[in-house]
């Protein structure tokens, strides 16, 4: 921890360790304001190298919306406005000079509903690739999404039917798909919300399994409204109520021995 | 007005028997404390039971009295008119008619007058049977439907399968109505092909059909008017073409635009306007073509040493497009605003660009229906008749070139239906052929683009 970092800690009132030795993503005193109502509160957060971390609360207390800070979608949100810094490896990716394109590939995201695009499953995957230039000739492609599939686990179920519709897949394999096309871009960062809402259990649990390997490679955020699951994807996670962070830590710390009452309240099931 | 009471009653027939049943339902609910429906839909029953049965005696009466009286009357017209040369039973019935109606020119004969008077004495008690008959049906039907209720009866299915019956009867009238318009074109038609060999009109070059052509079958006086029909699908064609030109890209960048980039003030003011388009009257139009853009177009034309004809297929078609711009612009924007905003959010969330989304994602995905916005434009295009007429004149050129007069097969029809015409004669009976091969024409557009929408669907759904 730098001097900047103590000095940020006295002002605000995270419980536990916001901050990591190895952050990729620093949010520094974020505010986020709906027109003139506030939906985050002066939240400070680091995200560490290829941690996986899990953003919890009830419905409403603004964990997807800050996690739609990450990758500035909230820009397309005409109201919406975010105040506070966010950097990505130092650089902060609200300063004028960024341009979102770049940003976007470099930091990934799935959506809670399975939406793949009505095109078919390779040109699904190869989208991103497309758009940003990565491949220099159409077998690189074919290379891309090929290895996107299988590190998303759907290689050995699609690869007789790449040229059929994406959206002719189940829920849990369109959402493997959204992830392989997430990754197809090579991001550093992938935010994930609510990626397992509108799935079945054993769906839910395949996307679980992935996001634990896609772990050991990427940073990944991930939202959600199942304790059970941020308990089992996750090493860190972070409490959100009201739009403010109440606390953070090990995910053992905080399902275990949660040191804020709020906290408490929620993973006894008293409020949510 | 004898109508209107007597609907009136069997309506007021219908409405008793409606609170009948609710109030059987009512004395059911309190001796029982079951109902199997709601209340009102035992009215409903006991009602709809009344009222439809009378309606069809009633138009049976009506429709058939008539036809009946015309049977009837035979008998009162004295024998030797009837035996004249140039007698004729229609004319004869519509002088009786008149007569009746007190519509009388001169002084009618006297068999005509005494015709009338009996026609009218049958009216009369038409009317009064009708009545009996009517009201009578209304309350025994009603009566039957109005027994049928008791605590078990399922009223609601009952209710809900007549209304299903009505359903299927509209959609059975409009089915109907299409089919009984192809055929009276088809016979038309068929009278016009024994007439004029059917290649000559499909594959002929020259329409010309002033001089009288009925003649030329049987006289040899072969070639005075020809109906080579060629000219003018090429004209409907050509200024249908230029139409599209304008349209659909106007049309569709301005339905992008309202959907994808203006705010919502700004589509709250944009959208009516352009949808005002569509109720400017085509009248209104085609003098806009005929006096402001087609001098406007020779006159630009001369200064470059273009010869324009002051009628000309593309001062029809410019104006023509303009009038279909909203049926594409405002039906694609729907269809746009339609695509979810899940799909746009994955394509901002992997780095596109907003006109990378929404040329890669929004408008594939809005595909069928930006193409049944062209299709129905270009339905709208080939009909379009007023602009074509006071516009592009009616030389029925065959030629590619948008700057000569052409005429479309609209404008013919127009032309050779409008004023006094032998209705036995194969220029009459050409616009039937005309109409017949349009509308086929046009079928077969729709029915390529409803088979383009369904792959795209297939596909992306």
């Amino acid at each position: 921890m730098n001097l900047k970092n103590d000095e940020l800690t006295k002002s605000i009132n995270t419980v536990g360790d916001v901050f990591v030795k190895d952050a990729r993503i620093k949010a520094r005193n974020v505010n986020v304001f709906y027109a003139e109502k506030k939906a985050i509160d002066e939240v400070t957060i680091d995200i560490g190298n290829k941690e996986v971390i899990s953003f919890i609360g009830p419905s409403g207390c603004g964990k997807s919306t800050f996690l739609r800070c990450f990758n500035r979608m909230n820009d397309t949100i005409d109201i919406c406005r975010v105040e506070g810094s966010i950097t990505l490896d130092e650089e902060n990716i609200y300063d004028k000079n960024v341009d979102v394109v770049p940003l976007r590939a470099r930091i990934g995201m799935v959506f809670q509903k399975p939406n793949p695009f009505p095109k078919s499953i390779f040109d699904n995957v190869a989208y991103g690739p497309r758009i940003h230039g990565l491949a220099d000739n159409k077998s690189h492609l074919e290379n891309i999404v090929e290895m996107s599939l299988k590190r998303a686990g759907l290689w050995n179920e699609v690869n007789d039917r790449l040229i059929s519709p994406g959206t002719g897949l189940s829920g849990g394999q369109q959402q493997r798909l959204c992830i392989a096309r997430a990754i197809a871009v090579s991001p550093e960062v992938i935010l994930m919300d609510e990626p397992c809402s509108a799935l079945d259990p054993i769906a839910t649990a395949k996307i679980e399994e992935l996001i634990h390997e896609l772990g050991n490679d990427y940073s990944i955020v991930i939202v959600t409204h199942s304790m059970q699951q941020a308990a089992r994807v996750s090493k860190r996670t972070a409490y959100f109520h009201l739009g403010k962070l109440i606390e953070v830590g090990k995910t053992k710390d905080i399902f275990t021995r949660p040191q804020h009452n709020q906290t408490e309240a929620y993973i006894s099931g008293k409020i949510g | 007005m004898f109508n209107l009471y007597l609907l009136f009653v069997i309506i007021l027939i219908s409405l008793l028997f409606y609170f009948f049943g609710v109030n059987n339902a009512k004395k059911l609910k309190l001796q029982n404390n079951k109902l199997h429906s709601l209340k009102h839909y035992y009215g409903f029953f006991a009602l709809l039971y009344s009222l439809l049965p009378s309606l069809g005696v009633y138009f049976i009466l009506t429709i058939g009295d008539d036809i009946l009286f015309s049977n009837m009357i035979k008998i009162y017209i004295p024998t030797d008119i009837i035996n004249s040369k140039d007698f004729n039973f229609t004319i004869a019935l519509a002088q009786i008619n008149n007569s009746v109606d007190g519509l009388i020119f001169g002084t009618p004969p006297a068999w005509v007058i005494n015709a009338a008077n009996i026609w009218k004495s049958w009216v009369i008690k038409s009317h009064i049977i009708t009545s009996i008959l009517c009201i009578v049906t209304s309350l025994i039907s009603g009566y039957l439907g109005y027994s049928k209720i008791n605590h078990n009866f399922r009223s609601r299915n009952a209710v809900e399968k007549i209304v299903i019956s009505l359903l299927a009867i509209s959609s059975i009238i409009a089915i109907l109505t299409t089919v009984g318009i192809i055929f009276s074109v088809a016979f038309e038609s068929i009278r016009f092909f024994a007439l004029i060999p059917i290649d000559e009109f499909l594959f002929g070059t020259v329409w010309n059909p002033q001089f009288e052509g009925a003649e030329r079958a049987g006289s040899g006086q072969e070639g005075l008017s020809q109906y080579g029909s060629l000219p003018l699908f090429a004209g409907t064609f050509l200024i249908s073409f230029i139409a599209l030109c304008v349209s659909v890209p106007i049309g569709l960048y301005s339905a992008v635009y309202l959907s994808e980039y203006a705010s919502k003030k700004e589509r709250a003011f944009f959208k009516p306007l352009l949808e005002i388009l569509a109720g400017v009257p085509t009248v209104v139009y085609g003098f806009f073509a005929a006096l402001t853009v087609a001098p406007f177009l020779r006159n630009s034309g001369s200064l470059i040493g273009l010869d324009i004809a002051s009628e000309s297929a593309m001062a029809a078609g410019l104006v023509m497009g303009v009038m279909i711009i909203p049926f594409i612009s405002s039906l694609s924007d729907d269809v746009i605003n339609a695509v979810p905003q899940s799909l746009r959010d994955a394509g901002y969330g992997l780095g596109s660009t907003k006109s990378e989304t929404i040329l890669q994602i929004v408008i594939p995905a809005a595909l069928p229906g930006v193409v049944a916005s062209i299709i129905l434009a270009v339905s709208r295009a080939i009909g379009e008749t007023m602009i074509v007429v006071m516009a592009a004149g009616l030389a029925a050129n065959l030629t590619g070139n948008p700057l000569e007069a052409v005429t479309t097969v609209t404008a013919q029809i127009i032309t050779i239906l409008v004023g006094d015409q032998e209705f036995e004669s194969a220029k009459t009976l050409s616009a039937f052929a005309l109409a017949l091969t349009l509308i086929i024409i046009t079928l077969g557009l729709n029915f390529f683009a409803l088979h383009v929408v369904k792959k795209y669907r297939e596909q992306y759904e």
